[in-house]
C-alpha cells in the first residue's frame, strides 16, 4: 500500500463525508453561526443610511460651525448661530442634593446637529451647554475596530468554537448515534485513514463556512463607509487584513477541529471537554505567558492584524491581571498550531484503533 | 406461525391521584441522576461558593475580628443586595452546567428510542409528562440555588437577628424569586434542547451553547448597532437585570426589569412551543 493509495482513500472518505457535513440538516445551524455577523453589519448599514437621511432632512451645518461650539454657551446663542437642530429633546429629572433632603428638579435639553459626516450631541443643563459629543457616524477606523471585536469575541471564542464542536464531534459521535459507524469500519481502509478522511472533510467544511463567513462580514463591514474611504483602504492594507482574518479562522478550525474530533472519540459526553476548553480559552489572558501558549486561541490571535480589544466595562482589577502573552510570529504560530494538531490527531488515531462500537450506550 | 387475536382492555381499576402520578417519574429519575459521577462532582463543587459566602457572613457579623483593621472594611463586609447578587451569579452558572449534564437525559432518550407511547399509554398527559420532567430538573437545580440561599439567610438571620430579616425583607424575596425564575428558565431550555435534538450528547452541548452564543450575539448587536436592547436576547443578562431590580442594586445600562421580564416570557413561550411540537405520542412518517 503506497502513500499515494492511502491519500486517494483519504480523499474518497473526505468526499463522501463532505456531502454529509455541508448539506445535512444537522449542519444548518453552523451556517447561521457563521453568517449572523453579516446580517448584523447589513442591519448597521440600513440603520446608518436611515440616520443619515433623517439627520440631513432637517438641517446640515458646516463642519467649521460644528467645531465652533464651546462648553458653557447658552442654548439660545447656539440655536441662533447653528440654526434648527436635526433633533431637539427636552427632559427633566430630580436629583437629591448630597447632604440635603430636598430634591432638585433639573431641566435638560439635547440638540443634535449634522454636518454631513459627523453628528454633534449637545447636552444643556438649565440652558447651559455641559457636554459636547462629536463623532463620525461611520468611519473606516471605527468599522475596523468593530470588526476586530466581532472577530475576536464572536468568531474565535464562540462561533468557530461551537461550530467545530458540532461539526467534528458529529464525525464519529454522530455516526454512533445514527448507528452507521460500522459501515465505515467494515470498509477496507485502515482506521487512521478513516480518521484522516473524516478530519479532512470536517476541516474543509469548517474552513469554507467560517472563512467565507469572516470574509463576507469583512466586506459587509465596509458597506456603510464612504466609497472614497473604502477605495483608499483597499489600496492599502484591506486585502492583507482580510486574508489574515480568514487565515486565523482557518487555523482556529484546524486547532479546535482536532481537539473536538479527539474528544468525540475519547469521551462520550462532549459537554465536559467543551466546558473545560471554553474555560481554559476564556481564562487565557489571565494565565502566565507559558500556559497561554498551550491554547489554540493564542496562536490564532497571533495571526490577527489587531490584538483583541479589552471591553469597555472591564473593572480595573481585572485589567490589572489581564496580561496577554506577546504575539507569536506568524510562521511560528502556524507551526505551533500544526504541531499541536498533529499531536492531538496522533492521540485520536490511537483511540480510533481501539474503538469498539456500542450503540446501546448512547 | 399462528397469530392469535389478542384483545386489550383498558385498565378500569382505581387510579392514584394526579400529583402522585406526576411524582412517579422524578422518583425513578433522581437516583439515576445522582448516580452519575459528573453530576455528583458538579453538585459538590457548587457548594464551595455558598460555603465561602457563609464564611463571609460569619466574619461580617463578628466585628471584633476586624474592627482593629480600620479602613473601609466595614463597608466591604456589608451583607446587602450586591453580596447576594454575587452569590446568585456564581450559583446560576453552576445551575446551567448542572442542567446541561442532567437535562438532556430526561427527554432525548425517550424520543430517540420511541419511548413516549409507553408514557402516554398510562394516565399521563403530555402536560403531565413535561411538568414531571420539569419538576425533576427544578428540584435538582434548587439544590445548588434555593437550598444554599436558604442556608445563607438562616445564617445571616441567626447572627444579625430577625430584625435584619424584617428590615431587609426585599433580599430574601429577591433571591428566592430570582432563583425560581432562573431555574425554571434553565430547566425549560434543557428540556427544549433535549426534545429538539433527540440525542443526549448533542443536547448537552446545545444547552451550554445556547447561553454562551446568545450572550455573544446580544453583545455584538449592542456594539455594532449602538443599542442596548440586545440584552433582551441574552437570557442570562436579562435575568441579571431582573435580579438587580429585585435586590435594589444598579444593573447598569439597558432595558428595564419589566422589559427583561417580557423578553424572558417570550423566550419561555418559544421554548414551550418547541416542547409542544416535539413531544408527540405518535409520529407519522411519510
Amino acid at each position: 500500500m503506497t502513500l499515494n493509495f492511502r491519500s486517494r482513500q483519504i480523499w474518497t472518505i473526505a468526499r463522501l463525508e463532505l456531502r454529509r457535513v455541508f448539506f445535512s440538516r444537522r449542519s444548518f445551524w453552523v451556517y447561521g453561526l457563521a453568517l449572523f455577523p453579516l446580517l448584523i453589519f447589513v442591519m448597521q448599514t440600513i440603520a446608518v443610511e436611515y440616520q443619515k437621511r433623517t439627520l440631513s432632512a432637517v438641517n446640515t451645518i458646516s463642519p467649521a460651525l460644528m467645531d465652533s461650539v464651546r462648553e458653557g454657551e447658552r442654548v439660545e446663542a447656539v440655536l441662533e448661530r447653528l440654526g434648527k437642530p436635526s433633533r431637539d429633546r427636552e427632559y427633566s429629572f430630580r436629583r437629591r442634593e448630597r447632604d440635603g433632603e430636598e430634591e432638585v428638579r433639573i431641566h435638560n435639553r439635547q440638540l443634535h446637529y449634522w454636518d454631513g459626516q459627523r453628528r454633534a450631541n449637545l447636552i444643556f443643563q438649565e440652558g447651559v451647554l455641559q457636554n459636547i459629543h462629536i463623532r463620525q457616524l461611520v468611519s473606516i477606523d471605527l468599522q475596523r475596530l468593530m470588526y476586530n471585536g466581532v472577530f475576536h469575541y464572536y468568531y474565535l471564542k464562540l462561533a468557530i468554537f461551537f461550530g467545530c464542536l458540532g461539526i467534528f464531534m458529529n464525525l464519529f459521535r454522530g455516526e454512533m448515534l445514527d448507528k452507521t459507524l460500522h459501515f465505515w469500519l467494515l470498509a477496507p481502509a485502515r482506521r487512521d485513514v478513516l480518521l484522516a478522511g473524516k478530519y479532512l472533510a470536517g476541516l474543509l467544511a469548517a474552513s469554507v463556512i467560517f472563512g467565507t463567513g469572516a470574509a463576507l462580514t469583512y466586506g459587509a463591514m465596509l458597506w456603510p463607509v464612504e466609497s472614497a474611504e473604502v477605495r483608499t483602504f483597499f489600496a492599502g492594507p484591506a486585502l492583507e487584513q482580510m486574508l489574515r482574518y480568514s487565515a486565523a479562522a482557518l487555523l482556529a478550525c484546524l486547532g479546535y477541529g482536532s481537539v473536538f474530533l479527539a474528544a468525540g472519540l475519547l469521551v462520550r459526553n462532549p459537554i465536559i471537554p467543551a466546558v473545560v476548553l471554553l474555560m481554559w480559552e476564556s481564562a487565557n489572558g489571565f494565565l502566565p505567558a507559558v500556559l497561554q501558549k498551550l491554547s489554540v486561541l493564542h496562536y490564532v490571535q497571533s495571526l490577527c492584524p489587531m490584538p483583541a480589544p479589552v471591553e469597555e466595562g472591564t473593572p480595573a482589577l481585572v485589567r490589572m491581571f489581564l496580561a496577554p502573552a506577546p504575539a507569536t510570529s506568524w510562521p511560528l504560530a502556524v507551526l505551533g498550531l500544526c504541531s499541536l494538531t498533529a499531536a492531538i490527531l496522533y492521540l485520536a488515531a490511537q483511540a480510533v484503533k481501539r474503538l469498539e462500537i456500542n450503540y446501546g450506550g448512547d | 406461525m399462528a397469530v392469535y387475536k389478542r384483545g386489550y382492555q383498558r385498565y378500569r381499576g382505581e387510579l392514584t391521584g394526579r400529583y402522585t402520578r406526576l411524582l412517579a417519574l422524578p422518583r425513578f429519575v433522581w437516583p439515576r441522576l445522582i448516580e452519575q459521577r459528573m453530576i455528583l462532582i458538579v453538585l459538590i463543587v457548587s457548594l464551595f461558593w455558598p460555603l465561602a459566602c457563609i464564611g463571609f457572613i460569619y466574619v461580617s457579623n463578628h466585628s471584633e475580628l476586624w474592627s482593629g483593621l480600620g479602613g473601609d472594611l466595614g463597608k466591604f463586609l456589608q451583607i446587602d443586595g450586591k453580596f447576594f447578587r454575587y452569590f446568585m451569579d456564581t450559583q446560576a452558572v453552576m445551575a446551567v452546567i448542572l442542567a446541561a449534564l442532567a437535562g438532556p437525559g430526561l427527554i432525548a432518550p425517550d424520543l430517540a428510542h420511541n419511548g413516549l407511547p409507553l408514557y402516554f399509554s398510562r394516565p399521563l398527559s403530555r402536560l403531565d409528562y413535561v411538568l414531571a420532567r420539569l419538576f425533576t430538573l427544578v428540584a435538582l437545580l434548587a439544590m445548588v440555588t434555593l437550598f444554599p440561599a436558604f442556608l445563607l439567610f438562616a445564617m445571616q438571620g441567626g447572627l444579625a437577628g430577625m430584625g435584619w430579616l424584617t428590615q431587609n425583607w426585599r433580599l430574601p424575596f429577591g433571591v428566592f424569586t430570582g432563583f425560581t425564575l432562573h431555574i425554571l428558565l434553565v430547566s425549560l431550555v434543557a428540556l427544549a434542547c433535549s426534545a429538539w435534538v433527540k440525542w443526549r450528547t448533542i443536547a448537552g452541548a446545545l444547552v451550554v451553547g445556547f447561553f454562551f452564543i446568545l450572550a455573544g450575539v446580544a453583545e455584538m448587536l449592542n456594539n455594532v448597532l449602538e443599542v442596548t436592547w440586545g440584552i433582551l436576547l441574552n437570557p442570562a443578562q436579562s435575568l441579571y437585570t431582573v435580579w438587580s431590580a429585585m435586590l435594589g442594586v444598579d444593573a447598569g445600562e439597558g432595558p428595564g426589569a419589566w422589559a427583561c421580564v417580557a423578553g424572558l416570557a417570550v423566550l419561555s413561550a418559544l421554548l414551550g412551543v418547541v416542547l409542544e411540537k416535539k413531544l408527540r405520542p405518535v409520529e407519522v412518517i411519510s
